[in-house]
Parts: structure tokens; C-alpha cells; sequence
């Protein structure tokens, strides 16, 4: 075990006293602390008592348990549940069967049943780049970059329903509570940029997804591992503009009061860390006031960048940004990105219960240049090799029609396809596979839990080690069972 | 802790698809007659696909080993693998032919490996060698339930434990301090100096009733010499009803108070405020802990049930509800768990909860004792069936008495007649908007959260924009007349059961609701050497009477636990931190009493004194141990650096709620006059209510009075929690909180300079002096000392002063602004969010 790992504390909700001497010796004016503070790694530079109980930051950068293959993470999140056998898992089989009745046991939202009316897969399926996978006609652009992508066709989780299936897909448990991946990688290893969050959200213009900030939660760990939600347009985090649109320098001058103050009456309090860490946490904010507008501003990008993105298109402008946010926020050292297609409710998201073809054409149609975009980019610069990339939802979509007219398609939770590429992934190649309806994976199966547990293998975490103490027991994102990442996409 | 779920039946599409079999089936009768099938045909099966969960690695899953004969022979945790009198019939072959478990979990095996299985079985289970890992981890055998156990600090019988005799004690003020001085003087350590009667003052307001003092208050108390100063502050403090708005608070935070469901649609409880009613108005009246406790586990079994007592129930209906759980059965266990959990934690101490699937690891309870446990709740109905009306049937009461009703018979005759009235209007108007309806949309309206969208997509198409208006003011009103009803009509949130007679309760092997092992039947904690459960039906034969029972024994002043945690709570609560830190796990990984001997005495206090807090809060605030600066001692932190022996009180930072309370306080417009009633809703922010599905979504309006109430009564969502509480560490609300979190985050300096609320708050802090008249540094001075409740030194002040003319001159700032940027500054101050 690396002893740089976040000690699993015994005290309840982890709470541990951070008591440190504060190393100035002598009281110091609000001036003096400002410029003091303004070195970057001031939290780092605190030196701890050897006290046992020392303070420590919560998101001091830490080393992984192992040499890690990614640096950093972002998850395409496809809310709703995009049908895998339209989209990847391709079913030649199923030509010409539309229509007609089979015995095939399925269960979504609808229940259980027996039986259903075949929907056959509504896009042409083509194959694609030296591996030749086969990738419908919804993602054109995307297909391009299949020799970078690693399928897993099997893929199984516990619940067929939105609510309960998307908590699992980000906190591994189907009741809600626990903290999210993104979470879990900010525990495990810290952030390398103090200046910016670890752990970054961006939700559909539309809506968030059903269950709200659940989804991005840090659940029984402190909120310090929560995610920020950031936006494309605005102010890209909440709270982030001072109030009023003060005069340049105006803020400067009310925080060096306020600062003057606080370094007053931490004078008198030799000792107290949580009041240091306080003073130090104002600085930080005011930096971020500034780095993270920078962080997300396109205008530094070139013209090329934002048609590679699709930024150019309205359809695919949105997402486009924020795959390019996520690229910008990833080189600055963030360590976990989730960025939401979809949001609200039925077709403003994956979830086609109605109309399969106007559903799927118009989210494929929003992300298809974005993600091609994403991956091309981050290959020019060097930068895929270390980023992790994730595509999928919380479930698939059954073989056959959800009503007895339309081609809306129920949920379905007992087989369906997610990709990965880049950091540690070996680019096309698949794994796994569902019967030929794609109606349940019947090879290699994998769950949500190999997926959790490859994410944080390939991000030099032990999935079966890192834990957290709460409620009486060392929690785990995969659970308290051994849980093995996908080794055979790996590089 | 979810157990591992797993499907009956797996499902695969056989008219169409039909896999063509690999023809080559072996034959099984020639290798039979050949002692050498295992090892040709049986064991490259089993090393492929088995051994290594099964015995051939260290972790074994499901306790079942492969590998050797002895091993199959032995079974798993499920039983028996093998039946060799009827081997067709065994476990080993429903799980490989993916009936019962899905193994292997990878896929399933060909055919002709599932034959191989077949045959084995019914030669007799041939096996040769032994294939098991030598470095197989012998399984951590769970503690035992043994007399050396039972001797163990937490489950001994309490006794009253002799106050340390000193003999210089001119500290001393109260017995407690003699158990605090004794260990110290052993340590050759000092109890810290006294605080400053302004600290002390502000120490004990906000640990009392969450809020600050205000001037002419600390004013009072710091120019009263009287020996009785201190006794008169704390006597007014806990006779003020603000006391228990702050005391429920931490109630809450144990029992995860919420007034919401989680998941997607995460529904609003009805009635459930009257809980938090119930519960500030318990901590007010000094309830005993011993009847607070047995009314919220059994109010409704009680000999004499009063709607308080109903109320009170509402405990079981505070968790989770997922309305359309993938498997109902493991829903309902995991509703039981959160309830077995969060009673264990609460008001036992012990996380029986680890031994849901397995005996608990940690501690000597035995999974049998977790379903013995759980027995007391089986008989409970879920929460609900989905719909909103099944919530009604299965958590809702009327709490009204026949005499009330009869009282208000025409009020409520009239206003069943505008709900009809309402109703009919509404059915006439949807009758065209649900012709409509894709059929999903149908499930969907049953949904209060979507009733308006889903009418609103079809303004232009089935309807206009005036029958789309009528339609969302008839919605307001059958909300109104949802929410208004006359008091005789009143229900409160609370527990149901199914009836009079018992349920079964069977060990469920791993957790697994599919698999039911053994019965067993009601019993307390074997550890413990408990009595047998004293189980009586109630008269009015709606519930078994298991749970009043368990209340009792809960109670038992033989309890070793109850009165221990609740007295160490009682100390948490005022010092910062327990005598025992963690304070809902009293077990084997708890961490153990600083002072233990204390803390039995606290207990042994408790019970004597009639199980109630306030005595024993008085005392302890009045105490000389509650009386210590929080200054450093640099000579005791080097030997005592996480300050054990309380040789200094720990300084603290105040808790979401307090800090908003107090900002609202200090500037004047608090509203302390409310108290009650259904909840209030805060302004949030358009940027956080984009996180919702549907931004707005179950997040109402409430009047600018209504929004200066105490946080107490602000709307617990649990998917959308009011940013500010949510920054400064409010309890995550899905599960039982005993210790908050005090983070120290950027995000919180954001909030405090940057957002909405605070600007807001520093306007009106700057409106509420400038009325008061006076001069720039008469301002500057009031500010200071509201937010500090000192007089501010003469450079404090000046620094104010100086900053405001600054703004005024360099920036060409309105005074009025200047003076509300200063206001700002002082609702940053460490000194005004951290108590010494």
C-alpha cells in the first residue's frame, strides 16, 4: 500500500482534527500574507506536525497505488440510454425480420415480458478503419476514429430504470448516497491544479439528467470530492463573478481588508489550521476568478479547432464546446470531466420510447462531430496517450418496439455496448457479446463494476484498495467484492 | 452493501436464432467408464472457468471451494452444492445452467461443458488432487459472541462510576470537572485559562440556541458581577423556544431528516414537516430521551397514542424511496437496511448493518442477530406502491380526534366540495389534452412533477395559451386545497404495519433477498445477553407489538448502550467533539472513550435524572471544563496534540445553518417570530436549479418573510439542496450523520463573497445602520460589534473607516455602496464564523 493514499480514518464521517503550528513565527501585516498566499502551493507548503493528526489538504495531488496510464478522464455521458444494436453492435441477423414476432425475454420500464414485435436496427451499418469494425450510419465522423476505440459489447447492469441505473453508472450503487467516480478519482489522487476543480460537470443545455446533483454527489465523503457543474456560456461556475461588476482593482483592495483582519485574529490563534487554511482558501478563489474563465475560453482557439468540434454547426455547436472545454480543462491538470448529452425528460435525451429514428438521428447528429472532434484533437497534441475517454449510458435499448405502433425502444440493462479510447486503452479492439438480437450479452460479460474498476486501474488506483471508512465499513466504488478491470482492452 | 442481486432467469431468443450446436458432443458414457474423466474432461472445465473464485486464488467468493473434493463436498454459503442422491436436482448444475446463479458470471458455459458437470455428479463426484491455493486467505473469522466480548468497555453493564477525589481544586465547579482535572493532573498538564465572559457568551448561545448574542445582551451579562451571571444566561437560553430549533438539528442530521425521495422523481413527503415539528417542540419541552425514543419507534403501539405519538413515527418514513425499484424484493431489504442502520447507529451505537450478508466482521454480531434485529420492522409496509395515493394508504394517518372532526363537520364538507369541484374542472379540461397522450405520457401525468409540461407541449396544437393559463391556475388551486385543509382534516407521516400477526423473518444467505436461509425470530443483540422480547399485540390489532418491544429494551436502564451514546452526544454537542469521537460506533473499530469514566458517569446521570437533557446540558455549560479558553498551550499540544484530555476547548466553526442564521441575525432581519408549519422555500439561484431535469422543479416560492426564517424550516430536498447550507457542510441527508464535516473549500469563499445571498444580506446589514443615523465609524463600530459581539478595537474600527473612504475615493463609490462593501467584509471575518 503507498502511504500517500488518504489515511481511511476511524473517526465517524472521517473527521480527523488538522492541527498544524503556523510556520511564520511573527505576526505578519494583510499585505505580507497576500503575497505569500499568492505563491502557487501555498496549502502544499504547510508543513504538518508529526503528530499523528496532522492537516492536511483533501486535494493535495497524491501518488497512485501503481505507475498510472491516464492522467485525467472524460466521460461522454449518452443520458437516456442510446441503443447499442443501432449504434455499435451490429446485427446483421436482424435484416428483414422487422415486424415480426419473437419469445424474448426483456424488461424495462414497461416490466417484464416474453415477447415482443422486432424494431430492426433503423441505420446502415458499415465497416470502418484497419481493425474494419462495423459502426452505423449515425456517427460518420466518429467511425473515422474507430482504430482509437476499444468496444465492450457485453455490458450488464442492475437496473433497467433511469433513476436507479444512472446512479449506479456514476457511484456504483443503485441507491443513492454514495460519492460519484469522479469523486473517487479526486480522493484517490488528489489535483495537480489548486487553481481549478478536480472534478467538472457539463449538463445539456436542456436540462440536467432525472436525480439532479445525485449524479455528480460525493454522497458520505466530504463535498471537498463533489463535482462543480461548468458551463459553456456565462459565467462558467456558480458564484464565480464578483458581485456588481466591480472596478478593476476594487475587489483587490476589499480582499486585503478583509485579509488584514483575518490575519489579525489568526495572530492571536498561533496553531489554528482550519483558520490559515480559510485566508489561504480567499486567495484561491480570487485566483480562480481569473483561471477558470481562462481555462474555458474558446476565443483562444483557431478557426480549424472549432470545425473540428463542429462548433460551426448549430446543431453540434453545444456539445462541440464542451468537448473543447474538456480538452482545455484536461491540460490544465483536471482529473475527471463528465459532460451530459441529453437532459430533461424522453426525447430531450437518448431515451427513445416514441420515436426511435427522430430520437437517435438528433443526439447522434448533436455529438457525432464533437467526439471525433475530441479524439482527433487530443491524438494531434499528444494528449490522448494520458486522457481517458468513456462513451456510454446507463443502459441499451431492446431489440423489440416498446408500443404496438412506432419504433420506440424500452430500456434495457442486461446487455449493452460501451467504448473507451485513449490512456492505456488498446484502439480497436472489442470485447464481448450479446445474443443475436443484442436483447442480452451472452459472452465475457461484463457489469458497470469492470468498467468502474478499469477507469481506476487505468488511473494507477487499485480498484479492490482504495477505500473510504464510513458507516462501519471500508466502502469501495466497486463494492465489497473483488471486482476485476477488463484486462483484455487494455494496452 | 448491496447484496450481489442476480437474475432468475436469464433470457435468450430461441425461436429464431437458434444456436446450431457444435456436434461434436463427447462420449460421456466411454469416458465414463475411465477413472481418468475427471481429469481429462472435468478439470480443465473447472480451471478454466471456476478456480479461480472458487479456490484457486486467495479470496474465495461465496465461500465455496472448487478445488478439492472436500471443498465441493462442503458447499458455500448458499449450503449444499451437490446433492449425489439426486445430483440433477444440485445447485452446482442450476447455476451452471444459468437457473438459479449465473455461473460462470462471464458467460454462459457450451453445452458440452454444462454434460460434463452432468455426468460428474452422476458418477459420484470422482476428484483427484487438490488444486487449492496455498495462499488461500483463511477467511477473518467474525468476533465471537463470548464472555471475553461481553466484557468489552461499551457492552458491560453500566455502573456509576466514583468521582475523583482531588485535592487542590479551586477549578473545580462542577462533578464533571473532577474526571477532566483528574486525568489532566495525571498527565502533569493544565486545564487551559478561563475564557473572556464575551467568548464564553458566544460559545454558549450558539451551542444552545444556534445564534449569536446580541450587544446590549453580551453588554448585560459582562457588566453582571453577580456570582449568578452565568446561571442566569444558561436558565434563559434553555427556556427559549430557539433552544430546541438548534437541539433538533442535530436529531436530524442522526435520523437523516428529508421531505423528499430521491430518484427521479424525488417526491415530496406529506405532512412530514410535523416531524420536525414534533421534534423541536420534544427538545423544548425536555422530553424524557427514553419517551422521545419510544414514540418515534412505537408511538402508534403505545397504551395511550395521541397524535404526537403518531407524529413521532414518521421516523421509519424519513429514508430513500426508490418508486420503481428493478427488484421490489431487494428494495424493500434495502428500505429495512437503511432502518436497521440508522436505529443501530443512532441509538445503539453499533453499525449492525455490517452484517447484513455475512457476520459482521468487526464486531460479535452474527448475521442472525442482524434478521433478529430487522424482524421488529419486517411487518412495516413499504413506504409506498409508486403512486402517490398508495403513500396515503401505506404512511398516512388522520390525527384528529372525532370531537374535532364532528367540531368542523360544514368546513369540511365545503372544502371536500371545492376539491370535487376543482377535480371535475380539471377531468373536463384533460379529457382532450390526454386524448392525445403517446402512451408513456399516460404513466407520466400520474407524476406531479410533470402534470404541467406535459400539458404545455400541446399549447398551439390540442389547446391555446388561455386554456393552458386556466389550466395551471386550477393546478394552483388543487395544490392550494392540498395544502389548506381544514385542521381537522390534518394527517401526519407515519408507520403502518400489515396487521396483527407475525411475519417470518428468514436470514437471507448473503444478503440476498432471493435466498432465504433459516428462521428466525425477534431477539436484541446476543452481546448484549439481552432478555427475551416481551412481545404483546396492541389493542387496536393493527401491528404485531414488535416494536414497542424492541423500544423498551432499548430503554431498559439495563441497556448498557443507550443512555452511553446518548450522554456522549449530549457532550459532542457542547465540546466539540465526543468523549467518544465516533459517536455512532461504539463497537470493536470505534474509537474509544477518551474518558471513560466520564462518560458512564454522564450516563449513570442521565438515567437518574429521568433521561432528561436539559439538567445535564445546564451543568455541563456551567461547568468549569466548558469555561476553558481555546488558546494554545504550546507545552500540552506537543504532548497532547489532538487535545485527548481536554486540557483547552476546541474552537469551532459554526455550521451551515448557524452561519445563515446568524448573517440574517446580525443584519436584522430574522424572522425568530415563526416557528413551524410546513416548509420554507430560499432563493436559488437559476444556475443550480439548471442541475434539475426540470430546473424549478418541486422548488416553491415563498413569501421574503417566509425566506428570513431559520434554516430549520427550509425545504430538505434531497436532490437539490440551497447551495449556501450545501457549501458549508450541511448533512448529506441519505444517510444518518453523526459528526458533520467542517471543509475548508474555495468554493466557500466564493459563496461568501460573490453570491446573491450574501450581497444581498450585506444590502440590507448596510440599510438596517445607515436608519440607525450616525457617522461612517458609528456604522463601522455597530457592524463590528453585531458580528463579533465584542467591542471592536479602535484600529478595527479604523481599518473599517479607512476602507470605506478608500472605496469612496479611489472608486467613486455612493456611500450607501461603500458602506455595504464593509458590511460584506464583516460577513467574512474568520472571528464571525469561528467561536474560540
Amino acid at each position: 500500500m503507498n502511504n500517500d493514499l488518504p489515511s481511511t480514518t476511524r473517526g465517524f464521517c472521517g473527521r480527523t482534527r488538522r492541527e498544524f503550528l503556523w510556520q511564520t513565527g511573527a505576526g505578519f501585516s494583510g499585505a505580507a500574507l497576500a503575497s505569500m498566499l499568492n505563491q502557487d502551493g501555498f496549502l502544499e507548503a504547510q508543513e504538518n506536525r508529526a503528530d499523528g493528526t496532522p492537516w492536511e489538504n483533501p486535494l493535495k495531488a497524491r501518488k497512485p497505488h501503481y505507475p498510472a496510464k491516464a492522467k485525467s478522464v472524460i466521460f461522454l455521458y449518452m443520458y437516456g440510454g442510446p441503443s447499442h444494436i443501432d449504434t455499435f453492435d451490429y446485427k446483421p441477423n436482424m435484416v428483414g425480420m422487422d415486424g415480426k414476432t419473437v419469445d424474448v425475454k426483456t424488461f424495462g420500464r414497461g416490466g417484464h415480458r416474453n415477447k415482443g414485435r422486432i424494431v430492426e436496427p433503423r441505420w446502415k451499418f458499415k465497416q470502418y478503419g484497419e481493425c474494419g469494425k462495423w459502426i452505423s450510419d449515425l456517427f460518420p465522423n466518429l467511425a473515422t476514429c474507430v482504430d482509437d476505440m476499444a468496444f465492450i459489447k457485453s455490458m450488464t447492469a442492475d437496473s433497467p430504470i433511469h433513476g436507479s441505473a444512472m446512479l449506479q453508472m456514476n457511484s456504483g450503487k443503485i441507491l443513492s448516497g454514495s460519492p460519484c467516480l469522479g469523486s473517487w478519482v479526486n480522493y484517490g489522487l488528489g489535483s495537480v491544479n489548486e487553481n481549478l476543480p478536480g472534478f467538472v460537470v457539463m449538463l445539456d443545455p436542456r436540462g440536467g439528467p432525472i436525480s439532479g446533483a445525485k449524479n455528480w454527489s460525493s454522497g458520505y465523503m466530504p463535498a471537498t470530492y463533489q463535482a462543480t457543474v461548468m458551463r459553456a456560456e456565462g459565467t462558467p461556475i456558480f458564484n464565480l463573478t464578483p458581485h456588481g461588476n466591480p472596478k478593476p482593482g476594487l475587489q483587490r483592495d476589499v480582499l486585503n481588508a478583509l485579509q488584514a483582519y483575518n490575519a489579525e485574529h489568526l495572530d492571536q490563534r498561533a496553531g489554528n489550521s482550519d483558520l490559515a487554511a480559510r485566508i489561504a482558501n480567499y486567495e484561491l478563489a480570487y485566483k480562480m476568478q481569473t483561471t477558470a474563465p481562462e481555462a474555458v475560453d474558446l476565443a483562444q482557439e483557431s478557426q480549424q479547432t472549432m470545425e473540428l468540434y463542429g462548433i460551426n454547426e448549430s446543431r453540434s455547436a453545444s456539445f462541440g464546446r464542451q468537448c473543447l472545454m474538456a480538452r482545455r480543462l484536461v491540460e490544465r491538470g483536471v482529473r475527471f470531466v463528465q459532460i451530459y448529452s441529453g437532459g430533461n425528460h424522453n426525447d430531450a435525451n437518448w431515451d427513445a420510447h416514441g420515436d426511435l429514428e427522430h430520437n437517435h438521428n438528433l443526439h447522434a447528429g448533436e455529438t457525432d462531430r464533437p467526439i471525433a472532434g475530441l479524439l482527433k484533437d487530443l491524438k494531434e497534441r499528444g494528449m490522448l496517450d494520458d486522457t481517458l475517454i468513456i462513451w456510454g449510458g446507463e443502459f441499451g435499448r431492446q431489440p423489440t418496439a416498446e408500443y404496438a405502433k412506432g419504433s420506440g425502444r424500452d430500456h434495457n440493462s442486461y446487455g449493452f455496448t460501451m467504448w473507451m479510447a485513449g490512456g492505456g486503452v488498446k484502439g480497436g479492439t472489442e470485447i464481448g457479446t450479446t445474443d443475436e438480437l443484442g436483447s442480452a450479452a451472452v459472452d465475457d460479460r461484463y457489469h458497470v463494476k469492470n468498467i468502474h474498476a478499469t477507469i481506476l486501474h487505468l488511473m494507477g488506483l487499485d480498484p479492490n484498495q482504495l477505500s473510504y471508512f464510513y458507516g462501519g465499513l471500508d466502502q469501495k466504488l466497486v463494492g465489497v467484492e473483488e471486482v476485476k478491470p477488463i484486462q483484455t482492452l487494455l494496452a | 452493501m448491496t447484496p450481489t442481486k442476480f437474475r432468475i432467469l436469464k433470457i435468450r431468443p430461441s425461436l429464431l436464432f437458434c444456436l446450431v450446436l457444435v456436434s461434436s458432443v463427447p462420449n460421456l458414457a466411454a469416458a465414463a467408464e475411465d477413472d481418468s474423466f475427471f481429469k481429462t474432461k472435468v478439470l480443465p472445465v473447472l480451471k478454466e472457468n471456476c478456480f479461480e473464485c472458487h479456490g484457486g486464488s486467495p479470496k474465495v467468493r461465496g465461500g465455496l471451494v472448487l478445488t478439492s473434493k472436500e471443498g465441493v463436498l462442503k458447499g458455500g454459503e448458499s449450503g449444499a452444492v451437490v446433492d449425489l442422491e439426486s445430483p440433477h436436482s444440485s445447485l452446482l448444475l442450476e447455476a451452471v445452467r444459468y437457473e438459479a446463479y449465473e455461473m460462470p458470471p462471464s458467460g454462459k458455459l457450451p453445452d458440452e461443458s454444462i454434460a460434463v458437470f452432468e455426468k460428474w455428479l452422476e458418477l459420484g463426484l470422482p476428484y483427484e488432487g487438490d488444486y487449492t491455493s496455498k495462499d488461500l486467505a483463511t477467511a477473518v473469522m467474525a468476533p465471537e459472541v463470548n464472555e471475553t466480548n461481553k466484557q468489552f468497555w461499551s457492552f458491560r453493564p453500566l455502573s456509576r462510576p466514583l468521582v475523583p477525589a482531588l485535592e487542590h481544586t479551586d477549578w473545580i465547579r462542577d462533578d464533571v470537572d473532577h474526571f477532566i482535572y483528574a486525568k489532566l493532573a495525571e498527565a502533569g498538564l493544565k486545564p487551559s485559562n478561563e475564557a473572556s465572559k464575551t467568548q464564553w457568551i458566544r460559545r454558549v448561545y450558539y451551542d444552545l440556541l444556534g445564534l449569536p448574542p446580541s450587544p446590549s445582551e453580551v453588554r448585560a451579562f459582562v457588566q453582571d458581577s453577580s456570582p449568578a451571571a452565568y446561571e442566569k444566561v444558561v436558565d434563559k437560553l434553555l427556556e427559549s423556544p430557539h433552544y430546541g430549533e438548534k437541539w433538533a438539528r442535530h436529531w436530524l442530521d442522526l435520523v437523516r431528516y428529508a421531505e423528499s425521495n430521491s430518484y427521479e422523481r424525488d417526491g415530496t413527503k406529506p405532512h412530514v414537516w410535523r416531524y420536525r415539528d414534533y421534534v423541536i417542540r420534544s427538545f423544548n419541552q425536555d422530553k424524557p430521551y427514553d419517551q422521545f425514543l419510544t414514540e418515534q419507534l412505537a408511538g402508534d403501539e403505545l397504551d395511550r397514542v395521541t397524535p404526537e405519538s403518531i407524529i413521532a413515527t414518521g421516523y421509519y418514513r424519513l429514508g430513500r424511496w426508490d418508486d420503481e425499484p428493478a427488484d421490489p424484493k431487494l428494495a424493500k431489504y434495502d428500505d429495512l437496511d437503511d432502518i436497521v442502520a440508522t436505529t443501530g447507529q443512532t441509538f445503539l451505537g453499533l453499525t449492525i448493518n455490517c452484517a447484513r450478508c455475512h457476520d459482521h466482521k468487526i464486531d460479535p454480531i452474527p448475521q442472525a442477530d442482524y434478521y433478529s434485529f430487522l424482524s421488529f420492522f419486517e411487518n412495516i409496509r413499504r413506504y409506498g406502491v409508486r403512486s402517490n395515493d398508495t403513500v396515503v394508504a401505506a404512511s398516512v394517518r388522520e390525527i384528529a380526534s372525532k370531537e374535532q372532526k364532528a367540531a368542523q363537520q360544514t368546513e369540511i364538507e365545503a372544502h371536500e366540495e371545492e376539491v370535487a369541484d376543482n377535480n371535475r374542472k380539471l377531468e373536463a379540461f384533460l379529457k382532450s389534452v390526454k386524448n392525445d397522450f403517446q402512451p408513456v405520457e399516460h404513466e407520466d401525468f400520474k407524476h406531479e412533477m410533470n402534470r404541467i409540461p406535459l400539458v404545455e407541449k400541446r399549447v398551439g396544437s390540442v389547446i391555446n395559451q388561455e386554456q393552458f393559463d386556466q389550466f395551471v391556475n386550477l393546478e394552483k388551486q388543487r395544490k392550494q386545497l392540498k395544502r389548506f385543509r381544514p385542521s381537522a382534516l390534518d394527517s401526519a407521516l407515519c408507520v403502518k404495519e400489515h396487521g396483527s400477526a407475525p411475519p417470518k423473518t428468514h436470514i437471507l444467505i448473503r444478503g440476498n433477498p432471493h435466498v432465504p436461509g433459516e428462521e428466525v425470530q425477534p431477539a436484541f443483540l446476543s452481546i448484549l445477553s439481552p432478555p427475551e422480547p416481551q412481545v404483546s399485540t396492541p389493542k387496536h390489532g393493527e401491528s404485531t407489538g414488535r416494536r414497542l418491544a424492541l423500544a423498551r429494551w432499548l430503554t431498559d436502564p439495563e441497556n448498557p448502550l443507550t443512555a452511553r451514546v446518548a450522554a456522549n452526544r449530549i457532550w459532542q454537542y457542547l465540546f466539540g467533539r465526543g468523549i467518544v469521537r465516533s459517536a455512532s460506533d461504539f463497537g470493536f473499530q470505534g474509537t474509544p472513550p477518551t474518558h471513560p469514566e466520564l462518560l458512564d458517569y454522564l450516563a449513570a446521570e442521565l438515567i437518574e435524572g429521568g433521561w432528561k437533557l436539559k439538567p445535564l446540558q445546564r451543568r455541563l455549560v456551567l461547568s468549569a471544563s466548558y469555561r476553558m479558553g481555546s488558546a494554545m498551550q504550546p507545552d500540552a499540544y506537543d504532548r497532547d496534540p489532538a487535545n485527548d484530555l481536554f486540557w483547552r476547548y476546541e474552537s469551532r466553526r459554526l455550521t451551515a445553518e448557524e452561519l445563515r442564521d446568524s448573517m440574517l441575525e446580525v443584519n436584522g432581519s430574522l424572522n425568530t417570530q415563526k416557528m413551524y408549519g410546513p416548509s420554507i422555500f430560499t432563493q436559488i439561484p437559476a444556475e443550480v436549479l439548471a442541475g434539475q431535469s426540470r430546473p424549478g422543479s418541486g422548488w416553491g416560492n415563498s413569501s421574503e418573510e417566509d425566506r428570513r426564517r431559520r434554516s430549520i424550516y427550509i425545504h430538505v430536498k434531497r436532490s437539490l439542496v440551497d447551495p449556501f447550507l450545501a457549501a458549508f457542510d450541511a448533512a448529506d441527508t441519505d444517510n444518518t450523520c453523526p459528526v458533520r464535516f467542517v471543509t475548508t473549500q474555495p468554493t466557500q469563499a466564493l459563496a461568501l463573497l460573490n453570491s446573491e445571498f450574501v450581497n444581498e444580506q450585506a444590502g440590507i446589514f448596510a440599510e438596517n445602520l445607515r436608519a440607525q443615523g450616525g457617522t461612517t465609524e458609528q456604522h463601522v463600530r455597530t457592524a463590528l460589534s453585531r458580528v463579533l459581539q465584542r467591542t471592536p478595537t479602535s484600529d478595527e474600527v479604523q481599518r473599517g473607516t479607512d476602507l470605506i473612504n478608500r472605496l469612496k475615493a479611489e472608486y467613486d463609490m455612493e456611500s450607501d455602496e461603500a458602506l455595504r462593501n464593509f458590511c460584506l467584509i464583516a460577513l467574512n471575518l474568520n472571528e464571525f464564523m469561528y467561536l474560540d
